[in-house]
Protein backbone atom coordinates (compact mmCIF):
# COMPACT_ATOMS: atom_id res chain seq x y z
CA UNK A 1 0.00 0.00 0.00
CA UNK A 2 1.78 2.87 -1.19
CA UNK A 3 1.99 6.29 1.14
CA UNK A 4 -0.35 9.06 0.65
CA UNK A 5 -0.15 12.62 2.34
CA UNK A 6 -3.75 15.15 2.56
CA UNK A 7 -3.07 18.15 3.23
CA UNK A 8 -5.11 19.89 6.33
CA UNK A 9 -4.57 23.01 5.78
CA UNK A 10 -3.65 25.66 2.69
CA UNK A 11 -0.20 25.92 4.47
CA UNK A 12 0.93 23.01 6.52
CA UNK A 13 0.27 19.53 8.33
CA UNK A 14 -0.86 16.84 6.09
CA UNK A 15 -2.97 13.52 7.31
CA UNK A 16 -0.65 10.47 6.53
CA UNK A 17 -2.68 6.93 4.84
CA UNK A 18 -1.37 3.78 3.74
CA UNK A 19 1.18 2.99 6.92
CA UNK A 20 1.92 1.23 9.72
CA UNK A 21 4.01 2.71 11.81
CA UNK A 22 4.11 0.01 14.31
CA UNK A 23 6.40 -2.35 11.46
CA UNK A 24 9.63 -1.79 9.69
CA UNK A 25 9.77 1.08 7.00
CA UNK A 26 11.27 0.60 3.86
CA UNK A 27 13.53 2.75 2.84
CA UNK A 28 10.93 4.31 -0.03
CA UNK A 29 8.61 4.86 2.75
CA UNK A 30 11.03 6.60 4.79
CA UNK A 31 11.60 8.75 1.68
CA UNK A 32 8.25 9.93 1.68
CA UNK A 33 7.62 10.53 4.98
CA UNK A 34 10.69 12.54 5.08
CA UNK A 35 9.52 14.57 1.91
CA UNK A 36 6.68 14.68 3.33
CA UNK A 37 8.14 16.29 6.63
CA UNK A 38 10.36 19.00 4.37
CA UNK A 39 6.77 19.75 2.98
CA UNK A 40 3.79 19.37 5.18
CA UNK A 41 6.16 20.15 8.73
CA UNK A 42 3.75 17.90 10.74
CA UNK A 43 2.43 14.84 9.51
CA UNK A 44 -0.33 12.96 11.14
CA UNK A 45 -1.25 9.44 11.73
CA UNK A 46 -4.15 7.86 12.64
CA UNK A 47 -4.66 4.73 14.40
CA UNK A 48 -0.86 3.67 15.38
CA UNK A 49 -1.40 0.96 17.92
CA UNK A 50 2.26 0.91 19.36
CA UNK A 51 2.23 -2.41 21.56
CA UNK A 52 5.11 -1.20 23.36
CA UNK A 53 7.64 1.53 23.23
CA UNK A 54 10.09 -0.54 21.71
CA UNK A 55 8.17 -0.20 18.63
CA UNK A 56 7.60 3.91 18.54
CA UNK A 57 11.45 3.96 18.77
CA UNK A 58 12.27 1.48 15.90
CA UNK A 59 9.92 3.82 14.16
CA UNK A 60 11.70 7.11 15.31
CA UNK A 61 14.84 5.95 14.49
CA UNK A 62 14.14 5.80 10.77
CA UNK A 63 14.58 9.64 11.23
CA UNK A 64 17.53 9.44 12.80
CA UNK A 65 19.45 8.87 16.21
CA UNK A 66 17.51 9.60 19.42
CA UNK A 67 17.17 12.30 22.11
CA UNK A 68 17.77 10.93 25.65
CA UNK A 69 15.45 13.17 27.94
CA UNK A 70 17.91 13.82 30.99
CA UNK A 71 18.14 17.93 31.18
CA UNK A 72 14.20 18.82 29.94
CA UNK A 73 12.22 18.57 32.93
CA UNK A 74 12.27 18.37 36.65
CA UNK A 75 11.80 14.70 37.29
CA UNK A 76 14.37 13.22 39.64
CA UNK A 77 16.22 9.99 38.63
CA UNK A 78 14.20 7.02 39.48
CA UNK A 79 10.93 8.64 39.35
CA UNK A 80 10.68 8.35 35.64
CA UNK A 81 7.63 6.65 34.22
CA UNK A 82 8.93 5.57 31.26
CA UNK A 83 12.71 5.09 29.79
CA UNK A 84 15.77 7.33 29.09
CA UNK A 85 14.32 7.77 25.15
CA UNK A 86 11.15 8.07 25.89
CA UNK A 87 9.96 11.51 27.18
CA UNK A 88 6.87 11.66 29.16
CA UNK A 89 4.15 13.77 27.97
CA UNK A 90 1.27 12.88 30.51
CA UNK A 91 0.44 14.23 33.23
CA UNK A 92 1.23 11.15 35.66
CA UNK A 93 3.40 10.12 38.00
CA UNK A 94 5.49 6.49 38.56
CA UNK A 95 2.38 5.03 39.41
CA UNK A 96 0.85 5.69 36.49
CA UNK A 97 -1.74 8.42 38.25
CA UNK A 98 -2.16 11.81 37.73
CA UNK A 99 -0.48 14.10 39.49
CA UNK A 100 -1.73 16.25 41.84
CA UNK A 101 -2.58 20.01 41.42
CA UNK A 102 0.07 21.26 43.15
CA UNK A 103 2.87 18.89 41.91
CA UNK A 104 5.75 20.58 40.84
CA UNK A 105 6.45 18.28 38.04
CA UNK A 106 2.71 19.32 36.97
CA UNK A 107 3.42 23.22 38.16
CA UNK A 108 6.75 22.82 35.53
CA UNK A 109 5.00 20.55 32.37
CA UNK A 110 2.11 23.93 32.75
CA UNK A 111 4.65 24.91 31.03
CA UNK A 112 4.00 23.05 27.06
CA UNK A 113 0.75 25.44 27.27
CA UNK A 114 3.48 28.13 25.95
CA UNK A 115 3.96 27.84 22.31
CA UNK A 116 7.70 26.84 21.63
CA UNK A 117 10.07 23.90 19.73
CA UNK A 118 11.33 21.00 21.19
CA UNK A 119 14.83 21.07 23.12
CA UNK A 120 15.23 24.52 21.91
CA UNK A 121 16.68 24.85 25.03
CA UNK A 122 19.48 22.42 24.13
CA UNK A 123 22.72 23.47 22.17
CA UNK A 124 21.92 20.81 19.33
CA UNK A 125 18.15 21.22 19.36
CA UNK A 126 16.11 18.78 18.03
CA UNK A 127 14.97 17.75 14.56
CA UNK A 128 11.37 15.75 14.50
CA UNK A 129 9.46 15.19 17.28
CA UNK A 130 7.06 11.88 17.12
CA UNK A 131 4.11 12.05 20.02
CA UNK A 132 2.09 9.38 20.46
CA UNK A 133 -1.14 9.35 22.11
CA UNK A 134 -2.00 6.26 24.56
CA UNK A 135 -4.53 7.73 26.24
CA UNK A 136 -6.36 11.11 25.49
CA UNK A 137 -8.73 13.54 27.22
CA UNK A 138 -11.92 13.83 25.71
CA UNK A 139 -12.10 17.84 25.50
CA UNK A 140 -9.15 19.93 25.45
CA UNK A 141 -5.88 18.58 25.40
CA UNK A 142 -5.27 19.36 21.45
CA UNK A 143 -1.68 20.54 20.49
CA UNK A 144 -1.76 23.55 17.93
CA UNK A 145 1.19 23.57 15.65
CA UNK A 146 2.55 27.17 13.69
CA UNK A 147 4.08 26.84 10.89
CA UNK A 148 7.22 29.33 11.39
CA UNK A 149 8.21 29.32 7.68
CA UNK A 150 4.74 30.95 6.58
CA UNK A 151 5.18 33.42 9.57
CA UNK A 152 8.79 34.59 8.24
CA UNK A 153 7.29 34.41 4.57
CA UNK A 154 4.62 37.19 6.13
CA UNK A 155 6.90 39.43 8.11
CA UNK A 156 8.26 43.00 6.31
CA UNK A 157 10.93 43.37 4.54
CA UNK A 158 12.46 45.48 7.07
CA UNK A 159 11.07 43.33 10.14
CA UNK A 160 13.10 40.77 7.85
CA UNK A 161 16.45 42.70 7.90
CA UNK A 162 16.23 43.60 11.33
CA UNK A 163 15.92 40.35 12.54
CA UNK A 164 18.33 38.22 9.95
CA UNK A 165 21.52 37.94 12.24
CA UNK A 166 20.15 38.26 15.46
CA UNK A 167 20.97 35.45 18.04
CA UNK A 168 18.41 34.28 21.22
CA UNK A 169 19.07 33.02 24.64
CA UNK A 170 16.97 29.85 25.00
CA UNK A 171 16.58 28.41 28.32
CA UNK A 172 13.46 26.51 30.30
CA UNK A 173 14.63 28.92 32.84
CA UNK A 174 13.06 31.78 30.57
CA UNK A 175 9.86 29.59 29.94
CA UNK A 176 9.28 28.67 33.31
CA UNK A 177 9.83 32.16 34.54
CA UNK A 178 7.24 33.42 32.35
CA UNK A 179 4.79 31.39 34.75
CA UNK A 180 5.59 32.29 38.00
CA UNK A 181 7.61 28.96 38.38
CA UNK A 182 10.98 29.87 39.81
CA UNK A 183 11.55 27.58 42.64
CA UNK A 184 14.71 25.50 41.08
CA UNK A 185 17.22 24.08 42.54
CA UNK A 186 21.55 24.68 41.89
CA UNK A 187 21.57 21.76 39.79
CA UNK A 188 18.64 22.33 38.27
CA UNK A 189 19.46 25.81 37.30
CA UNK A 190 23.26 24.49 36.00
CA UNK A 191 21.12 22.24 33.96
CA UNK A 192 18.98 24.54 32.70
CA UNK A 193 21.68 27.22 31.41
CA UNK A 194 21.10 29.26 28.64
CA UNK A 195 22.32 28.34 25.61
CA UNK A 196 22.13 30.31 21.88
CA UNK A 197 20.22 30.05 18.83
CA UNK A 198 19.54 32.01 15.99
CA UNK A 199 16.32 33.96 15.50
CA UNK A 200 16.28 32.97 11.46
CA UNK A 201 17.09 29.40 10.23
CA UNK A 202 17.40 27.72 7.10
CA UNK A 203 15.70 24.28 6.82
CA UNK A 204 18.51 21.99 5.07
CA UNK A 205 16.61 20.21 2.25
CA UNK A 206 13.95 22.76 1.16
CA UNK A 207 16.37 26.38 1.76
CA UNK A 208 13.54 27.85 3.82
CA UNK A 209 13.85 30.64 6.09
CA UNK A 210 11.60 30.43 9.02
CA UNK A 211 11.84 32.20 12.66
CA UNK A 212 12.88 29.73 14.78
CA UNK A 213 11.11 30.85 17.98
CA UNK A 214 9.82 29.13 21.41
CA UNK A 215 8.61 30.49 24.90
CA UNK A 216 12.25 29.54 26.02
CA UNK A 217 13.44 32.18 24.68
CA UNK A 218 14.87 35.19 27.22
CA UNK A 219 16.91 37.50 25.59
CA UNK A 220 17.94 38.56 22.10
CA UNK A 221 21.94 38.83 22.52
CA UNK A 222 23.13 42.83 22.86
CA UNK A 223 19.49 43.92 23.65
CA UNK A 224 18.16 44.83 26.69
CA UNK A 225 15.79 42.34 28.09
CA UNK A 226 12.53 44.09 28.21
CA UNK A 227 12.92 45.56 24.69
CA UNK A 228 14.38 41.92 23.57
CA UNK A 229 11.17 40.30 25.05
CA UNK A 230 8.82 42.54 23.75
CA UNK A 231 9.80 42.02 20.40
CA UNK A 232 9.78 38.53 20.69
CA UNK A 233 6.01 38.57 21.89
CA UNK A 234 5.30 40.62 18.86
CA UNK A 235 6.78 38.29 16.29
CA UNK A 236 5.59 35.16 18.78
CA UNK A 237 2.26 36.81 18.37
CA UNK A 238 2.48 37.33 14.15
CA UNK A 239 3.57 33.83 13.82
CA UNK A 240 0.42 32.17 15.62
CA UNK A 241 -1.90 34.10 14.22
CA UNK A 242 -4.79 31.52 12.89
CA UNK A 243 -3.88 31.34 9.14
CA UNK A 244 -0.42 29.92 10.21
CA UNK A 245 -1.88 27.47 12.87
CA UNK A 246 -3.37 24.08 13.07
CA UNK A 247 -4.98 23.04 15.89
CA UNK A 248 -5.00 18.58 16.36
CA UNK A 249 -7.75 17.04 18.24
CA UNK A 250 -6.50 13.52 19.89
CA UNK A 251 -7.75 10.34 19.39
CA UNK A 252 -6.49 7.28 20.63
CA UNK A 253 -3.49 6.32 19.01
CA UNK A 254 -3.20 9.11 16.44
CA UNK A 255 0.79 9.64 16.15
CA UNK A 256 1.40 13.14 15.46
CA UNK A 257 5.24 14.17 13.75
CA UNK A 258 6.47 17.60 13.51
CA UNK A 259 9.51 19.58 12.37
CA UNK A 260 10.89 21.49 15.20
CA UNK A 261 13.28 23.09 12.94
CA UNK A 262 9.96 24.80 11.23
CA UNK A 263 7.32 24.80 13.79
CA UNK A 264 6.56 25.68 16.93
CA UNK A 265 3.22 23.65 19.21
CA UNK A 266 1.83 24.04 22.45
CA UNK A 267 -0.90 21.78 24.07
CA UNK A 268 -4.27 23.55 25.07
CA UNK A 269 -5.94 23.23 28.85
CA UNK A 270 -7.72 20.30 30.15
CA UNK A 271 -8.91 18.92 32.91
CA UNK A 272 -6.24 17.87 34.91
CA UNK A 273 -7.86 15.10 37.07
CA UNK A 274 -7.99 13.00 33.84
CA UNK A 275 -5.37 10.54 32.66
CA UNK A 276 -3.52 11.89 29.31
CA UNK A 277 -0.71 9.57 28.42
CA UNK A 278 1.46 11.20 25.39
CA UNK A 279 4.62 9.74 24.34
CA UNK A 280 7.12 11.54 22.66
CA UNK A 281 10.38 10.15 21.14
CA UNK A 282 12.81 12.71 19.64
CA UNK A 283 15.08 12.52 16.83
CA UNK A 284 18.33 14.49 17.79
CA UNK A 285 19.14 17.38 15.42
CA UNK A 286 22.50 17.44 13.83
CA UNK A 287 24.04 20.78 14.64
CA UNK A 288 23.61 23.94 16.97
CA UNK A 289 22.17 26.84 14.99
CA UNK A 290 25.46 29.30 15.93
CA UNK A 291 28.61 29.11 17.51
CA UNK A 292 28.07 28.51 21.43
CA UNK A 293 30.32 30.18 23.51
CA UNK A 294 31.43 29.47 26.88
CA UNK A 295 29.04 31.55 30.14
CA UNK B 1 -23.36 72.07 16.79
CA UNK B 2 -24.77 69.32 18.23
CA UNK B 3 -22.32 66.19 19.37
CA UNK B 4 -22.81 63.13 17.34
CA UNK B 5 -21.23 59.74 17.31
CA UNK B 6 -20.25 57.49 14.48
CA UNK B 7 -19.01 53.98 15.38
CA UNK B 8 -15.56 53.05 14.05
CA UNK B 9 -15.67 49.07 14.70
CA UNK B 10 -18.66 46.32 14.68
CA UNK B 11 -18.78 45.93 18.44
CA UNK B 12 -16.81 49.46 19.74
CA UNK B 13 -15.25 52.39 19.45
CA UNK B 14 -17.11 55.73 18.12
CA UNK B 15 -15.61 58.89 16.84
CA UNK B 16 -16.99 62.03 18.60
CA UNK B 17 -17.86 65.36 16.23
CA UNK B 18 -19.10 68.21 16.94
CA UNK B 19 -17.30 69.47 19.92
CA UNK B 20 -14.74 71.81 20.71
CA UNK B 21 -13.19 70.63 24.23
CA UNK B 22 -10.57 73.71 24.73
CA UNK B 23 -14.36 75.17 25.60
CA UNK B 24 -16.16 73.63 29.07
CA UNK B 25 -18.78 71.36 27.69
CA UNK B 26 -22.22 72.18 29.20
CA UNK B 27 -23.87 69.17 31.31
CA UNK B 28 -25.76 67.91 28.64
CA UNK B 29 -23.00 67.22 26.55
CA UNK B 30 -21.02 65.69 29.24
CA UNK B 31 -23.89 62.86 29.71
CA UNK B 32 -23.92 62.58 26.39
CA UNK B 33 -20.63 61.64 26.44
CA UNK B 34 -21.40 59.70 29.80
CA UNK B 35 -23.50 57.76 28.15
CA UNK B 36 -21.86 57.23 24.51
CA UNK B 37 -18.85 55.71 26.82
CA UNK B 38 -21.01 53.15 28.42
CA UNK B 39 -21.61 51.91 25.23
CA UNK B 40 -18.98 52.35 22.65
CA UNK B 41 -16.33 52.21 25.42
CA UNK B 42 -13.56 54.04 23.58
CA UNK B 43 -14.30 57.36 22.26
CA UNK B 44 -12.17 58.96 19.44
CA UNK B 45 -12.01 63.38 19.41
CA UNK B 46 -10.02 64.54 16.39
CA UNK B 47 -8.50 67.60 16.12
CA UNK B 48 -8.63 68.83 19.69
CA UNK B 49 -5.59 71.32 20.24
CA UNK B 50 -5.70 71.24 24.11
CA UNK B 51 -2.83 71.82 26.15
CA UNK B 52 -2.44 70.24 30.11
CA UNK B 53 -4.92 72.82 31.14
CA UNK B 54 -7.92 72.22 28.85
CA UNK B 55 -7.21 68.91 28.68
CA UNK B 56 -7.46 68.56 32.97
CA UNK B 57 -10.81 70.72 32.72
CA UNK B 58 -12.56 68.75 30.50
CA UNK B 59 -10.84 65.26 32.06
CA UNK B 60 -12.72 66.72 35.38
CA UNK B 61 -16.33 66.76 34.01
CA UNK B 62 -16.21 63.16 34.28
CA UNK B 63 -14.49 63.14 38.29
CA UNK B 64 -11.76 63.67 40.17
CA UNK B 65 -8.46 62.97 38.47
CA UNK B 66 -6.16 60.17 39.52
CA UNK B 67 -2.65 61.31 40.65
CA UNK B 68 0.17 60.07 39.05
CA UNK B 69 1.73 58.54 42.67
CA UNK B 70 2.65 54.76 42.29
CA UNK B 71 2.42 54.15 39.06
CA UNK B 72 6.11 54.76 37.20
CA UNK B 73 10.19 54.55 38.79
CA UNK B 74 10.04 58.17 38.02
CA UNK B 75 11.38 60.20 40.77
CA UNK B 76 9.46 63.44 41.72
CA UNK B 77 12.06 65.66 41.20
CA UNK B 78 12.28 64.03 37.37
CA UNK B 79 8.98 64.17 36.13
CA UNK B 80 8.16 65.77 33.54
CA UNK B 81 4.61 66.86 33.58
CA UNK B 82 2.57 67.75 37.00
CA UNK B 83 1.39 65.34 39.42
CA UNK B 84 -1.82 64.82 37.67
CA UNK B 85 -0.55 64.38 33.90
CA UNK B 86 0.30 60.57 33.37
CA UNK B 87 3.39 61.05 31.13
CA UNK B 88 2.79 58.82 28.71
CA UNK B 89 5.82 59.87 26.17
CA UNK B 90 9.48 58.70 25.31
CA UNK B 91 10.88 61.61 26.90
CA UNK B 92 12.84 62.55 29.90
CA UNK B 93 12.41 65.86 32.22
CA UNK B 94 14.30 68.15 29.22
CA UNK B 95 12.15 66.95 26.68
CA UNK B 96 14.89 64.82 24.53
CA UNK B 97 14.02 61.46 24.20
CA UNK B 98 15.37 59.04 26.73
CA UNK B 99 18.29 57.06 26.53
CA UNK B 100 17.85 53.31 25.19
CA UNK B 101 19.27 52.46 28.63
CA UNK B 102 17.09 54.76 31.15
CA UNK B 103 15.50 52.59 33.50
CA UNK B 104 12.05 54.95 33.14
CA UNK B 105 12.07 54.00 29.53
CA UNK B 106 12.78 50.04 30.20
CA UNK B 107 9.72 50.35 32.94
CA UNK B 108 7.66 52.23 30.06
CA UNK B 109 8.02 49.28 27.71
CA UNK B 110 5.66 47.54 29.86
CA UNK B 111 2.88 49.26 28.05
CA UNK B 112 3.41 47.27 25.32
CA UNK B 113 1.03 44.61 27.19
CA UNK B 114 -1.82 44.65 26.86
CA UNK B 115 -3.71 46.50 30.38
CA UNK B 116 -6.17 48.46 32.34
CA UNK B 117 -4.74 51.33 33.76
CA UNK B 118 -4.47 51.13 37.40
CA UNK B 119 -5.27 48.27 37.32
CA UNK B 120 -3.00 47.52 39.85
CA UNK B 121 -4.18 50.20 42.33
CA UNK B 122 -6.81 49.11 45.26
CA UNK B 123 -9.88 51.67 43.33
CA UNK B 124 -8.76 51.02 39.41
CA UNK B 125 -9.22 53.95 37.41
CA UNK B 126 -12.41 54.90 35.10
CA UNK B 127 -11.53 56.92 32.28
CA UNK B 128 -8.08 57.68 30.83
CA UNK B 129 -7.81 60.36 27.86
CA UNK B 130 -4.81 60.03 26.00
CA UNK B 131 -4.09 63.50 24.03
CA UNK B 132 -1.14 63.17 21.35
CA UNK B 133 0.75 66.32 21.55
CA UNK B 134 3.61 64.67 19.20
CA UNK B 135 2.85 61.51 17.50
CA UNK B 136 5.37 59.11 15.31
CA UNK B 137 4.33 58.14 11.55
CA UNK B 138 5.07 54.51 11.72
CA UNK B 139 3.42 52.37 14.58
CA UNK B 140 2.90 54.00 18.49
CA UNK B 141 -0.94 52.72 17.24
CA UNK B 142 -2.81 52.42 20.66
CA UNK B 143 -4.54 49.03 20.56
CA UNK B 144 -7.88 48.50 22.14
CA UNK B 145 -9.76 45.24 23.13
CA UNK B 146 -13.73 45.06 23.85
CA UNK B 147 -13.70 42.94 27.01
CA UNK B 148 -17.55 42.85 27.17
CA UNK B 149 -17.88 41.32 23.70
CA UNK B 150 -14.45 39.01 24.83
CA UNK B 151 -16.68 37.74 27.85
CA UNK B 152 -19.97 37.20 26.01
CA UNK B 153 -18.33 35.06 23.75
CA UNK B 154 -17.03 32.89 26.52
CA UNK B 155 -18.51 29.35 26.71
CA UNK B 156 -20.68 28.76 29.68
CA UNK B 157 -18.55 26.60 30.88
CA UNK B 158 -15.54 28.84 31.44
CA UNK B 159 -17.90 31.89 32.55
CA UNK B 160 -19.00 29.85 35.32
CA UNK B 161 -15.38 28.90 36.24
CA UNK B 162 -14.60 32.31 36.22
CA UNK B 163 -17.75 34.27 38.06
CA UNK B 164 -16.08 34.78 41.18
CA UNK B 165 -12.13 34.53 40.64
CA UNK B 166 -9.91 37.31 41.83
CA UNK B 167 -6.95 37.92 40.57
CA UNK B 168 -3.71 39.77 42.07
CA UNK B 169 -2.72 42.60 39.86
CA UNK B 170 0.55 44.59 40.40
CA UNK B 171 3.28 46.47 38.76
CA UNK B 172 5.40 43.63 39.45
CA UNK B 173 3.84 41.69 37.86
CA UNK B 174 3.69 42.85 34.32
CA UNK B 175 7.18 44.34 34.92
CA UNK B 176 8.66 40.68 35.58
CA UNK B 177 7.11 39.76 32.32
CA UNK B 178 9.86 41.86 30.23
CA UNK B 179 11.98 40.51 32.47
CA UNK B 180 12.44 44.07 34.38
CA UNK B 181 12.93 43.01 37.77
CA UNK B 182 15.65 45.10 39.17
CA UNK B 183 12.97 47.45 41.82
CA UNK B 184 14.17 49.03 45.10
CA UNK B 185 12.67 48.63 48.34
CA UNK B 186 10.64 51.25 48.32
CA UNK B 187 9.65 50.49 44.67
CA UNK B 188 8.80 46.65 45.81
CA UNK B 189 6.34 48.51 48.49
CA UNK B 190 4.47 50.91 46.46
CA UNK B 191 3.81 48.17 43.61
CA UNK B 192 2.34 45.95 46.45
CA UNK B 193 -0.07 43.80 44.89
CA UNK B 194 -4.16 44.30 45.01
CA UNK B 195 -7.14 42.08 44.32
CA UNK B 196 -9.42 42.76 41.44
CA UNK B 197 -12.56 40.34 40.27
CA UNK B 198 -11.99 38.67 37.02
CA UNK B 199 -15.33 39.49 36.14
CA UNK B 200 -17.23 43.14 36.60
CA UNK B 201 -20.07 44.55 35.54
CA UNK B 202 -20.18 47.84 34.44
CA UNK B 203 -22.72 49.80 36.32
CA UNK B 204 -24.82 51.94 33.73
CA UNK B 205 -25.19 49.33 31.55
CA UNK B 206 -25.53 45.51 33.70
CA UNK B 207 -23.22 44.63 30.94
CA UNK B 208 -20.37 42.06 32.14
CA UNK B 209 -16.75 42.00 31.43
CA UNK B 210 -13.65 40.59 31.94
CA UNK B 211 -10.93 42.29 33.63
CA UNK B 212 -7.83 41.23 32.36
CA UNK B 213 -4.78 42.95 32.46
CA UNK B 214 -0.89 42.23 32.24
CA UNK B 215 -0.31 43.39 35.71
CA UNK B 216 -2.59 40.11 36.57
CA UNK B 217 0.01 38.11 38.17
CA UNK B 218 -2.25 35.47 39.57
CA UNK B 219 -5.60 33.67 40.91
CA UNK B 220 -6.35 33.79 44.41
CA UNK B 221 -6.17 30.15 45.58
CA UNK B 222 -4.92 29.12 42.16
CA UNK B 223 -1.37 27.95 41.84
CA UNK B 224 0.89 30.39 39.98
CA UNK B 225 1.71 28.44 36.99
CA UNK B 226 -1.90 26.94 36.66
CA UNK B 227 -2.88 30.56 36.75
CA UNK B 228 -0.86 32.63 34.86
CA UNK B 229 -1.08 29.95 32.13
CA UNK B 230 -5.14 30.26 32.20
CA UNK B 231 -4.63 34.01 32.04
CA UNK B 232 -2.58 33.66 29.05
CA UNK B 233 -5.35 31.82 27.57
CA UNK B 234 -8.35 34.21 28.30
CA UNK B 235 -5.94 37.36 27.49
CA UNK B 236 -5.59 35.24 23.88
CA UNK B 237 -9.02 34.75 23.42
CA UNK B 238 -10.13 38.59 24.52
CA UNK B 239 -7.55 40.17 21.85
CA UNK B 240 -8.96 38.36 19.00
CA UNK B 241 -8.90 40.56 15.87
CA UNK B 242 -12.54 40.89 15.65
CA UNK B 243 -12.84 42.19 19.51
CA UNK B 244 -9.94 45.07 18.99
CA UNK B 245 -9.51 48.03 17.55
CA UNK B 246 -5.89 50.12 16.57
CA UNK B 247 -5.87 53.51 16.72
CA UNK B 248 -3.27 55.12 14.34
CA UNK B 249 -2.63 58.41 16.26
CA UNK B 250 -2.51 61.82 14.37
CA UNK B 251 -1.61 65.43 15.99
CA UNK B 252 -4.18 66.94 18.24
CA UNK B 253 -6.18 63.29 18.71
CA UNK B 254 -7.67 62.90 21.72
CA UNK B 255 -8.83 59.12 22.90
CA UNK B 256 -10.68 58.08 25.64
CA UNK B 257 -11.69 54.76 27.25
CA UNK B 258 -13.54 53.15 30.43
CA UNK B 259 -10.80 51.09 31.62
CA UNK B 260 -13.43 48.62 33.66
CA UNK B 261 -13.98 47.25 30.12
CA UNK B 262 -11.40 47.63 27.66
CA UNK B 263 -7.85 46.67 27.96
CA UNK B 264 -5.34 48.55 25.95
CA UNK B 265 -1.22 48.38 24.56
CA UNK B 266 1.03 50.26 22.09
CA UNK B 267 2.85 49.02 19.19
CA UNK B 268 6.51 49.43 18.58
CA UNK B 269 7.74 52.49 17.00
CA UNK B 270 11.36 54.33 16.69
CA UNK B 271 11.80 55.28 20.07
CA UNK B 272 14.73 57.82 18.74
CA UNK B 273 11.70 60.14 17.66
CA UNK B 274 9.50 62.05 20.35
CA UNK B 275 6.45 60.60 21.40
CA UNK B 276 4.74 63.24 22.98
CA UNK B 277 1.68 61.42 24.57
CA UNK B 278 -0.01 63.13 27.87
CA UNK B 279 -3.01 61.36 29.51
CA UNK B 280 -5.77 62.28 32.39
CA UNK B 281 -6.99 59.33 34.42
CA UNK B 282 -10.72 59.89 35.99
CA UNK B 283 -10.48 58.17 39.27
CA UNK B 284 -12.80 54.98 39.89
CA UNK B 285 -15.40 55.78 42.45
Amino acid sequence: MAITIRPLTPMFAGEVSGIDATRPLDPSDVAALEAGMDRYAVLVYHGQHFNDDEEQKAFSLNFGALERTEGGNVTKAGEQRLGAFMADVSNLGADHKPLPRDDRRRMFNLGNQLWHSDSSFRAVPAKYSILSGRTVVDKGGRTEFADMRAAYDALDNATKAEIEDLVCKHSLIYSRGTLGFTDLSKAEKAMFKPVRQRLVRTHPVTGRKSLYLSSHIGTIIDWLVPEARAFLRDLTEHATQPQFTHRHQWQIDDLVMWDNRTTMHRVTRFDHTQARDMRRTTVAGDAPTVAQRAA
Amino acid sequence: MTVSFQPLHPVFVAEVSGIDLTRVPDPGTVAAIETAIAHYAVLVFRDQRLDDDTQRTFSRCFGPLEAATGGHVTALQDRRLPLDMQDASNLDRDHTVLDRYDRKRMFNLGNRLWHSDSSYRPTPALYSLLSGRIVVEQGGHTEFADMRAAYDALDNTTKVEIADLVCEHSLLFSRGLLGFTELSDNEKFLFAPVRQPLVRRHPATGRQSLFLSAHAGSIVGWPVPEARAFLRDLTEHATQKHFTYSHKWRQHDLVMWDNRTTIHRVTRFNETLVRDMRRTTVAGP
